[in-house]
């Protein structure tokens, strides 16, 4: 059955300032839902849902974002489109393209490694460090100082820095105290301190708040694709749920084995950080592309977007 | 608060699927399984809100993808491609996503200007908008009484579509016909070896059909005349379908690096290697079938009715000391490489050969492209679907625009007159790049009046220091106008400056060509008002138009915009500008393939296309002339017929005797061509009087002294290159135009300077280390970059991309603030303090052999440590 439909992933809950998303729409829900419930019953009575978590039981998906390196050309779209989204100011990146280059004239080669937030998992069980979060969230000393919130069923509580149950890592500025300590744990240096944002804490350390990758989140509350991927021209970037076996995202991890085998398709694998950001990369290009993670400097400086 | 399982998920996806399909259907990949997500939709990460989305189409450059604006408070904030938009399918590139900026620079005028200060100083006052205008009025007024109307010298730079069916047309209804382009610096040498041999310039690689993708001096996945919306087909075919794709290029440029095979290739060589592969099609016969069959629409030898074997012989015999061995030493290209591309490229049908800039920016520009058309025409790989064909775009309808007779400056546009160095025998899209340089050479009194749209010749063209010169010398240039959206290098040098509005605050209808051989309908419409007093320079002509007296249908560009798109048919039915404003882009039309088989006269077929009664046969040409209208005359030379009162020609007699290929503007009256039985439309000619035959063999070129078929020339200029000698190779990279997106501040901070790329031999030789201050010095001038030393550059060669290095164009550019430069958030945040350096500083403007086009990769430079 190929019934083509729009989703739209109605928020439980929006952190952001006096925004309350869920109690905005529910009105215009039932009312749709209403409208066409015999439509909605038909796709639903057709799909299976195997669940490998109690969390999929529930519903709730678990985002992952592909990267296919045969089709990234390096051309920026991402980085820029990204930019407008979200007005990152110079100088910070969400999301960047490396570029790589190996071999001596006229048999040297050149690829491309698009870079955003791996929204890690966390490795579960590892010894000195809490289950099921990454270092940024571990570090964070107001991880869990928002709300008490649920998503989907799933209860989990907001902070500066903190990981939803679909996975995504978000942060929220207004609980920030400044402390930077999830730039320094980060080892992929995907965290920025945003001169546009002032911190308003009165026991802060800092002056600003800190901006990252957030999945756009806000345009997939939506039903939309994060900008990045609606901008790619050439394909690159799949987002999706991979707790749901017929999207593209299963379909590409299955057909490309990245989940089983992370060593060659996430960065830093051995950080057992788990990332969720996956790389198709059938000519081995991500073990060529090296950086110094352990030093906070060359680590941030590589997490730049600059053509030479 | 009900619990939202992915079960409900899939009733509200369906829901509102339901009701949003109805009223909308752009839907694009799957979040989720079969689930379609939404596009064309943005929120705000701040708020949530949904922003407003208008369909509107891009101008970072000439590409004009479609797209969608997001508005959140007033304020444009995001752009996005139209999913609608069968050219770009849902994508700009990263140029277009940093046009944004363009309408928030920091930098832009706001109001009209009045210098106050000696020329260049940077002192201007403010004026109002009836101050500009009655100053440019009453000059053009005070030309047009004096019967001197041609002493107004207008100069574009970017001008397209509607903005160049109005803008042109009102400049030329002022009387003047001294109009400048820029095609000199673009690639009017392949356009003019297309005007030779298939007619009208222009072709399209069909990307969706094609099974082997061969390009040679493009580099089409970062930057191109039609880039995205051929760029993202490249790669789907590519990655998606296996399509090979190889490439010659100077460098390793990003397509280089994405294909299957990079070939690295010696500055301005791509047309020897063209030859020896054409070479190796002729002996190895691998034209037969598809290439002996489009041989038959071929004019190779004299005759245009030549049977194919002597076609054949004649190719054989002109390329025979073309060799692959031969290619080998000029090109650097192993001579078994050269075979077994052409092999593959012959045998792989249907095959696209994509052959740009890089290939025909040098001394044998024109010829290089004559030559890749032969290529194309012997494999069978010409206007058939997967190959080479003629670009189809929109056609719309202009709405009326007053016509009047004009007068221009001669030997200013096309070069050098005839015998002096510099002069060329085809400048059909002229040299406009030496249009100083002329003006120079003719002295004071030459133009009275300079109006630039969208330009900078300061900048854009080689020979910097000189160009400054010519435009301080008052003398020269009495007065200089202008219209430009933000401040540069050369509104500098201006008297008085017009504040454009940007192409995201203006009405456009748009034309550009469409890779699936369609021909998209598209409009640009202002996604927010014109900041401060910024005004459309449409709207400017169309009120100094006015005020001349000349009369128009309309008041603003918009009002013409509207006009034509509601007289354009299929638009006009599909609903005119209400529908466009709404959807942004219509497909209605057909596609394109083999249009020179369009018949105009099969008398066995019983087809006649020209009214009356069919005629018997054709045996008697002469005799059906009538069947095709008054006037026209059946040229035997040529087997064409043709109108000859729509040439120059002053009597029947006289045509008849010159005939088609001798007589000025025969093109224009062109008809048909013969071929056996059959009148064909053929490859109608323009610009150049060619038959409807696909002309490899050119009489035109023949009448004026040169070679009928494509002939290596060496570069004078590199006979004699000695071993410290490098080759300057220009380029460009995917986040910038050529000059005007650097002060947008998302794409200079990825790219706010231009190293020097060299190979760590030349470097080596040198005492050059990466990062190290270098002097490139060359016939013309000395210019300072860093070097950035680099196995991507070849041996031989330094390559400087042409977009950085300006003086005077705001703080992201050049690090200098506009006059009128406002405070911007961004501005603590600058994070580079090199602002780059031009090669047009070191190359001359000079042009290829035979169009004139500005040869940017021909000079030779000597590089040294600083």
């Amino acid at each position: 059955m190929t019934v083509q439909v729009v989703t739209v992933y109605f928020k439980t809950e929006y952190t952001r300032k006096g925004v309350s998303m869920s109690k905005q729409k529910d009105g215009s829900r039932r009312e749709l839902l209403k409208a066409a419930g015999a439509v909605a019953l038909g796709l639903a009575a057709t799909r299976a849902l195997p669940t490998t978590k109690a969390s999929a039981e529930e519903g709730v998906p678990r985002w992952a974002f592909i990267v296919d390196l045969r089709k990234c050309v390096g051309c920026r779209t991402c980085t820029v489109s990204c930019k407008s989204e979200f007005n990152v100011p110079l100088g910070r990146w969400r999301a960047v393209i490396k570029t790589v280059d190996w071999g001596t004239y006229p048999t040297n080669r050149r690829a491309f490694v698009p870079r955003l937030c791996n929204h890690c998992a966390g490795e579960t069980g590892t010894e000195g460090q809490k289950i099921d979060v990454p270092p940024c969230v571990e570090k964070c000393p107001e991880a869990k100082s928002g709300t008490r919130a649920k998503f989907n069923g799933e209860r989990y509580r907001t902070g500066a820095t903190y990981k939803r149950p679909d996975g995504m890592i978000l942060f929220d500025n207004s609980l920030c105290i400044g402390c930077y300590k999830c730039i320094k744990a980060c080892p992929y240096g995907v965290r920025y301190i945003d001169p546009q944002v002032k911190l308003d804490k009165p026991n802060r350390e800092a002056e600003f708040g800190i901006g990252k990758c957030t999945f756009c989140d806000h345009r997939v509350a939506q039903g939309i694709e994060p900008s990045c991927v609606q901008a790619c021209p050439h394909g690159t970037r799949t987002f999706g749920d991979m707790n749901d076996p017929n999207s593209k995202v299963s379909k590409l991890i299955k057909e490309f084995n990245l989940d089983k085998n992370r060593d060659k398709t996430t960065l830093l694998a051995q950080e057992k950080t788990k990332p969720h950001v996956f790389y198709i990369d059938p000519e081995g290009i991500l073990s060529r592309y090296k950086f110094d993670h352990k030093d906070q400097k060359k680590k941030a400086a590589e997490y730049r977007d600059r053509i030479v | 608060m009900s619990k939202i399982t992915r079960r409900n998920f899939m009733k509200f996806a369906a829901a509102s699927g339901a009701v949003l399909a109805a009223s909308r259907g752009f839907e694009s990949d799957a979040l989720a399984g079969t689930i379609k997500t939404q596009t064309g939709k943005d929120f705000s990460p701040k708020t949530g809100m949904e922003r407003k989305a208008i369909p509107s189409a891009c101008w970072q450059c000439v590409s004009r993808d479609s797209m969608i604006g997001f508005v959140e408070d007033g304020r444009l904030v995001k752009l996005e491609g139209h999913p609608k938009s069968i050219r770009g399918a849902g994508h700009i590139c990263a140029r277009g996503q940093g046009g944004v900026t363009s309408v928030y620079d920091p930098d832009r005028i706001l109001h009209p200007m009045m210098r106050t200060g000696p020329r260049g100083s940077g002192e201007w006052k403010r004026i109002s908008w009836d101050e500009a205008i009655s100053e440019l009025t009453g000059r053009i007024k005070k030309l047009r009484d004096a019967g001197t109307p041609e002493k107004f010298l207008f100069h574009y730079g970017r001008m397209k579509a509607s903005s160049g069916a109005l803008i042109g047309g009102m400049i030329k209804a002022t009387g003047t016909g001294s109009i400048g382009n820029h095609t000199g610096v673009c690639e009017s040498a392949k356009w003019t070896a297309q005007e030779m041999t298939w007619g009208g310039h222009f072709d399209n690689w069909d990307i969706d059909h094609t099974k082997y993708m061969l390009i040679m001096g493009s580099n089409i996945l970062e930057t191109h005349t039609n880039h995205m919306s051929v760029a993202h087909r490249i790669m789907h075919a590519k990655v998606d379908r296996g399509v090979p794709m190889k490439t010659f290029d100077v460098r390793m440029s990003n397509t280089a690096a994405k294909s299957d095979e990079w070939i690295p290739i010696k500055q301005g060589t791509d047309m020897a290697v063209i030859l020896a592969m054409t070479n190796v099609v002729l002996n190895k016969g691998l034209y037969k079938g598809a290439g002996e069959e489009f041989l038959k629409f071929c004019k190779c030898t004299e005759k245009f009715d030549d049977s194919t074997p002597n076609k054949i012989a004649a190719l054989k015999k002109h390329y025979a000391e073309y060799t692959p061995a031969w290619a080998s030493k000029i090109s650097g290209v192993p001579a078994s490489k050269i075979e077994q591309i052409a092999t593959e490229f012959a045998t792989t049908k249907p095959a696209v050969l994509i052959a740009y800039r890089g290939a025909v920016t040098n001394y044998n520009g024109c010829d290089c492209e004559r030559a890749r058309q032969v290529l194309s025409s012997l494999t069978g790989n010409v206007d058939a679907p997967g190959t080479n064909c003629k670009a189809v775009g929109a056609g719309w309808k202009s709405a009326k625009i007053p016509k009047t007779k004009t007068t221009k400056v001669k030997d200013i546009f096309d070069g050098a007159p005839k015998g002096q160095p510099e002069s060329y025998p085809f400048p059909t899209h002229h040299a406009s790049h030496q249009v100083l340089d002329r003006i120079k050479a003719k002295g004071p009194g030459t133009f009275d009046l300079a109006l630039w749209y969208c330009y900078t010749p300061a900048f854009a063209n080689g020979n910097h220091a000189g160009n400054i010169e010519i435009l301080k010398d008052e003398k020269l240039l009495p007065f200089v106008v202008s219209s430009d959206t933000s401040y540069g290098d050369s509104t500098h040098y201006a008297d008085m400056i017009l504040p454009d509005a940007t192409y995201l605050e203006r009405f456009d209808w748009e034309d550009m060509v469409d890779p699936t051989q369609t021909g998209e309908y598209y409009i640009r419409q202002a996604l927010v008002k014109p900041l401060g007093e910024a005004r459309d320079f449409g709207d400017v002509m169309i009120e100094v138009c006015n005020r001349l007296g000349i009369e128009t249908d309309y008041k603003t560009k918009e009002e013409y915009v509207q006009q034509s798109v509601d007289m354009t048919p299929g638009v006009k039915e599909a609903g005119g500008w209400e529908y466009m404003k709404k959807e942004g882009v219509w497909n209605g039309g057909k596609t394109h393939y083999f249009s020179y088989k369009e018949v105009i006269l099969d008398p066995k077929k019983q087809v006649c296309k020209v009214g009356g009664s069919i005629y018997e046969d054709l045996k008697d040409p002469e005799a059906i002339c009538a069947y095709f209208g008054d006037d026209v005359l059946y040229d035997q030379k040529a087997g064409v017929w043709w109108h000859w009162k729509a040439s120059k020609a002053k009597s029947a007699d006289e045509a008849q005797e010159k005939g088609y290929y001798g007589t000025k503007s025969a093109y224009k009256g062109y008809v048909a061509t013969k071929l056996g039985d059959i009148a064909y439309k053929g490859f109608a000619p323009d610009k150049i009087n060619k038959s409807g035959l696909m002309e490899l063999w050119s009489q035109p070129l023949v009448d004026a002294g040169y070679n009928a078929l494509p002939e290596w020339h060496p570069a004078p200029n590199q006979k004699n290159m000695g071993p410290d000698d490098m080759h300057l190779t220009t380029y460009k990279v995917c986040v910038q135009t050529h000059s005007r997106t650097q002060n947008n501040k998302w794409l200079t901070e990825i790219y706010p300077n231009n190293h020097a790329w060299i190979n760590p031999k030349d470097a080596t030789t040198r005492g050059i280390k990466d990062g190290d201050k270098i002097m490139v010095k060359s016939s013309i001038g000395e210019m300072e970059s860093f070097a950035h030393v680099t196995e991507n550059a070849q041996p031989g060669h330094i390559h400087i991309s042409h977009h950085m290095g300006h003086w005077a164009y705001g703080r992201y550019a050049s690090g200098k603030r506009s006059p009128v430069g406002v405070d911007d958030a961004d501005d603590k945040n600058i994070h580079w303090t090199w602002h780059g350096s031009h090669p047009n500083q070191v190359i001359p403007n000079r042009g290829d052999r035979l169009s004139g086009f500005q040869r940017w990769n021909d000079t030779v430079v000597q590089v040294t440590k600083a």
